[in-house]
């Protein structure tokens, strides 16, 4: 897909069974589709996307909108802006190992002639630390959403050129103006996800729907919390029907006195939640949503539930940083994730849902159908945002925390 | 013969020097000594007092460092009891560690040195090669031979000794057992270079003069190699008390250790200052704890002699 | 007598090696196996090995990590050994304090270290992490632990013996080389052996010290974890091993191991 075709004649069943195999799309997918919306609007993003390297503008927020797919415009020789400066040779992105998909990284350094270099972090916080007050020498990374209204008053993070973005209208309706940073004037949602239950179903013999399952002392010294105190504190509060964000001491209290009858049944605080759930000695755990399709990689019919008293939501950005050192390259490597081919790959790779509507033609179909990764909007809307909490607040978390692990 | 020069150099008791051609010996330690205060002058103290400079000032509304009102506020909330049971944690788990790497070390580094031959240094870089690999996987390694349906309990149960898992993962059994594999080297160097030094002539009489070889091994040979075992006993302990990692991965929810907690503070909490006085903290008691230790040691080997 | 001891230590020593290297006969197991994530064995593939070899990020994160350590290691050493050297053998005013110095840096939780010298780059030299910047940092790290096990050597070697080769013609140089240095060298072997080991497995003063290309393979490493750890880096870590070994096989074979002349008998005459 990263080969550049004019779009005049291209060997459409090679290209599209290679598309197949690729994006894991089954050909009664692909039939089904082709049922419901016309041939010309199931292949049509196909071909737009084995054309040009880029999105194009037939790629619409909507899944079914087969009055605009029906018009195959030409693919576009460029997913960028006529007029624009030409990108430093060389990107610095700072993230997790595996975040990025191989193939998005290979087709904006062939597109633009950049040399992307990646460097690694393994927690959010040192992600921060890293970047510092302008970003180091990084041009690209993700933070989290909750943490940009920060970042953006301490001058960390750089305005967005939209001009550079035409892809940005690929992302969905939902994503044009979150609170965090409106009108996505700094930053670009990545990847969302929602926090809840796990489970094994070989050893945890029914289907709990309750956060409380993580109390059952039907499982002690099987059962796993993440070692991250907003997460526990947040899962507990809305257990106990206060809000995640709660600043109340007395319901902070109250959480950490149900955190400490629960303790003597946790087997671990961690958030290798993979290496964990994968090792057999816990059955049922707190962890992220996406982190199931990993697990499932080892225990197939491995559940994950958001819990009924209510979940957790978050999600992360792309941002490019006040000390950037290629600022060009980073905003186009911007609007290339924003399109929906890569960000598809990119969910493919990682599990995590992206905020982008277009891409969701090309992601594989069974995380696209998964209530759990991808709930339906009304559940999303119930589900709470962890927020970055004032300084006194957050202290009195986390001396909570610290006598909870103590 | 060196009559004329240093006689007082010979002893290894602890009467200073003090003669004027101790002037060019004083400056020879000086030329050997200073590359390494140097370098750590230069680039540990100063970083640590910048860091120091820090836990003195709190952060802003902005979760910046300021140090618009330093005071010594963090230093006053790092001895909160909160954090003594993970104190006493690190305390009992670098404790147990040295004792079981000394243990466990002393008796290989001295196999090495005597029976190892033509060999030793083969062997003492045998000793070296599993850590080469990659931490993390040595980790998960242990995960797999320790956890419910690992390698060990599939043994256990094969040999009938339990008729199922036992809980090994997760607990101080585990945490003890990563730290002390992790720390093995550290003790088993030292201890094998300070062994390899005696001569075996010493040992030989060391054996005539004592009727059982148990009493010429703590007579003899163990006064001798005491530099190796203090060497080793600060370079397993000292680290051993600062490690979080291991813990944290191999350990449960009772296995917090202080480290961690400082880490806690540094990032999750964002807390640079209240962090930096806690490590700070730490460090003290470690330090005056340690130079106590060593200082009671000297004393009594030297009265020893 | 003798021997029979010699039977029990024997099989102890087998078992300390075999106890040393139980983990690593898993990880090498496990670099076989067929799952991709997750710590089960799902089956038996050669697929892991031939994928490092087009993995450019971990073969560059490995480059780094030994360019980091050659260094670290080297330096250290020496800086290490002469400063262990110094202060077993010879009595000068600020002993106490230079040992104390010593021990500070084997004390400071990593994390203080790290960020320390962070801040120390950043509002000194405005750098943000460098290869250059992780050599520094790794030498401060490793030199207390070539110091302390050099010291230990020394400390019983009399230093009389120095002074005698002096008298018989020895330059200072030339008694220090063919004197002192053969006495110590196995604790300056040793020393940075550890020091390797230091520096190889280092994460958190290496994250915050590290910048852009100068990622090492433990922070690839940690970076896996949040989206699953991946038999490639038991590859990799079998690789080394495995390269390791034959490396020290074949210096073995060789005779590189073989012990030189024995050290003289005068050496225990002092108390």
């Amino acid at each position: 897909m990263t080969d550049r075709h004019d779009g005049s004649s291209i060997d459409l069943e090679k290209e599209l069974v290679r598309y197949m195999v690729e994006h894991r799309i089954s050909r009664r997918y692909l039939l089904e589709r082709i049922a419901l919306v016309g041939g010309a609007a199931a292949l049509a993003p196909i071909i737009a996307a084995c054309t040009s390297s880029g999105g194009s503008a037939s790629a619409a927020p909507s899944s079914a909108a087969p009055s605009v797919a029906a018009s195959v415009a030409p693919p576009s020789a460029s997913p960028s802006p006529t007029a624009q400066p030409s990108p430093e040779g060389a990107l610095n992105i700072l993230n997790w190992t595996d975040y990025l998909a191989d193939d998005v990284i290979k087709s904006f350094e062939d597109q633009f002639s950049v040399k992307v270099t990646q460097s690694f972090f393994s927690t959010t916080d040192e992600m921060y630390q890293k970047i510092g007050e302008d970003g180091g020498d990084y041009d690209i990374s993700f933070p989290i959403s909750v943490d940009v209204p920060n970042m953006v008053e301490r001058g960390v993070i750089a305005k967005l050129d939209k001009s550079m973005l035409p892809n940005i209208v690929n992302l969905g309706q939902e994503w044009a103006n979150p609170g965090y940073d409106p009108g996505n004037t700094y930053t670009v949602p990545y990847m969302w996800w929602t926090t809840g239950v796990g489970y094994d179903p070989k050893r945890i013999k029914e289907e709990p729907t309750s956060s409380k399952a993580l109390w059952d002392a039907r499982w002690k010294q099987h059962i796993s919390m993440l070692d991250d105190w907003q997460e526990v504190f947040g899962l507990t509060l809305i257990q106990q029907g206060h809000s995640a964000n709660s600043t109340n001491t007395a319901e902070m209290d109250q959480a950490l006195a149900l955190l400490e009858q629960q303790k003597p049944l946790v087997r671990t605080y961690s958030t290798d939640t993979i290496g964990t759930m994968t090792s057999g000695d816990v059955w049922i755990g707190h962890i992220w949503g996406a982190d199931r399709f990993a697990i499932q990689e080892t225990i197939p019919d491995f559940a994950y539930y958001i819990p009924e008293e209510g979940g957790v939501k978050g999600s992360d950005t792309v941002a490019t940083f006040t000390g950037s050192p290629h600022p060009v390259a980073a905003q186009l490597f911007i609007n290339h994730l924003l399109d929906a081919h890569n960000s598809a790959a990119n969910t493919n790779l990682i599990y995590y849902m992206g905020p982008n509507a277009a891409a969701k033609e090309f992601i594989d179909p069974a995380i696209l159908s998964d209530p759990t990764i991808n709930p339906d909007q009304e559940i999303v809307d119930k589900l709470e945002e962890l927020l970055r909490l004032d300084q006194s607040v957050r202290d009195e978390y986390l001396s909570r925390w610290q006598q909870l692990r103590g | 013969m060196g009559a004329a020069v240093q006689p007082a150099e010979a002893s290894a008791a602890s009467t200073p020097v003090a003669d004027a051609p101790g002037r060019i010996a004083r400056l020879r330690a000086a030329a050997l000594v200073l590359p390494g205060v140097g370098w750590l002058v230069l680039f540990f103290i100063v970083p640590l007092l910048l860091i120091f400079v820090v836990s003195l000032g709190s952060r802003d509304a902005l979760d910046r460092i300021t140090l618009a009102n330093p005071s010594l506020d963090n230093y006053a909330k790092a001895f909160d009891p909160v954090f003594i049971p993970t104190f006493l944690n690190s305390i009992r788990f670098a404790t147990i560690t040295t004792i079981l790497s000394l243990a466990i070390g002393y008796p290989i580094a001295y196999w090495i040195s005597r029976y190892g031959g033509r060999h030793k240094v083969l062997l003492i870089i045998l000793v070296m090669l599993p850590f080469w690999t990659s931490y993390l996987i040595r980790t998960y390694s242990w995960i797999i031979l320790l956890r419910d349906n690992g390698v060990v309990n599939s043994l256990l149960q094969a040999f009938g000794l339990t008729s199922e898992p036992i809980i090994l993962m997760n607990t101080d059994l585990s945490v003890i057992l990563g730290m002390t594999y992790g720390f093995l080297p550290f003790a088993i160097l030292p201890l094998f270079v300070s062994i390899d030094r005696l001569d075996p002539n010493l040992i030989a009489a060391g054996r005539d003069l004592y009727a059982s070889g148990r009493d010429a091994f703590l007579h003899v040979t163990l006064p001798l190699t005491m530099p190796g075992i203090v060497a080793a006993a600060l370079l397993t302990f000292i680290p051993a008390l600062g490690d979080f990692v291991t813990p944290d991965l191999l350990g449960g929810p009772g296995t917090t250790t202080i480290a961690k907690n400082i880490q806690e503070l540094f990032l999750a909490g964002r807390d640079w200052p209240y962090g930096a006085a806690l490590g700070f903290v730490l460090m003290i008691v470690t330090l005056t704890g340690t130079l106590v230790a060593l200082r009671t040691l000297r004393r009594e080997v030297a009265g020893g002699d | 007598m003798a021997r029979e001891r010699n039977r029990w230590l024997s099989a102890y020593a087998l078992i300390v090696y075999a106890f040393l290297f139980a983990p690593i006969v898993v990880l090498i197991i496990f670099s076989f196996n067929k799952a991709r994530r997750g710590l089960v064995w799902q089956g038996f593939t050669l697929d892991w090995y031939p994928k490092l070899f087009s993995n450019g990020e971990l073969l560059d994160a490995l480059t780094v990590t030994l360019e980091v350590a050659l260094v670290a290691v080297i330096v250290s050493t020496v800086i290490g050994s002469l400063l262990g050297l110094g202060l077993a053998r010879l009595r000068f005013r600020g002993r106490g304090a230079t040992e104390t110095l010593l021990l500070v840096p084997m004390l400071t939780p990593e994390i203080v270290m790290g960020l320390s010298l962070l801040l120390f780059f950043l509002q000194l030299f405005d750098a943000h992490g460098s290869l250059a910047q992780l050599w520094i940092a790794h030498i401060t790290f490793c030199v207390s632990y070539v110091a302390v096990v050099v010291r230990a050597r020394a400390a019983n070697m009399d230093p009389r013996l120095e002074e005698a080769a002096r008298d018989l013609g020895a330059s200072a140089w030339g008694a220090f080389v063919h004197v002192t240095l053969p006495l110590i060298l196995p604790a300056v072997i040793a020393g940075g052996l550890l020091a390797f080991s230091l520096s190889f497995d280092d994460y958190v003063v290496t994250t915050f010290n590290s910048g852009v290309g100068s990622s090492t393979l433990p922070l690839y490493i940690y970076g896996k974890i949040k989206f699953g750890v991946t038999p490639e880096i038991n590859a990799i870590s079998t690789i080394i091993v495995a390269v390791t070994a034959i490396a020290i096989l074949i210096a073995w074979r060789a005779g590189a191991f073989d012990s030189g002349p024995r050290r003289p008998v005068a050496d225990e005459a002092a108390t």
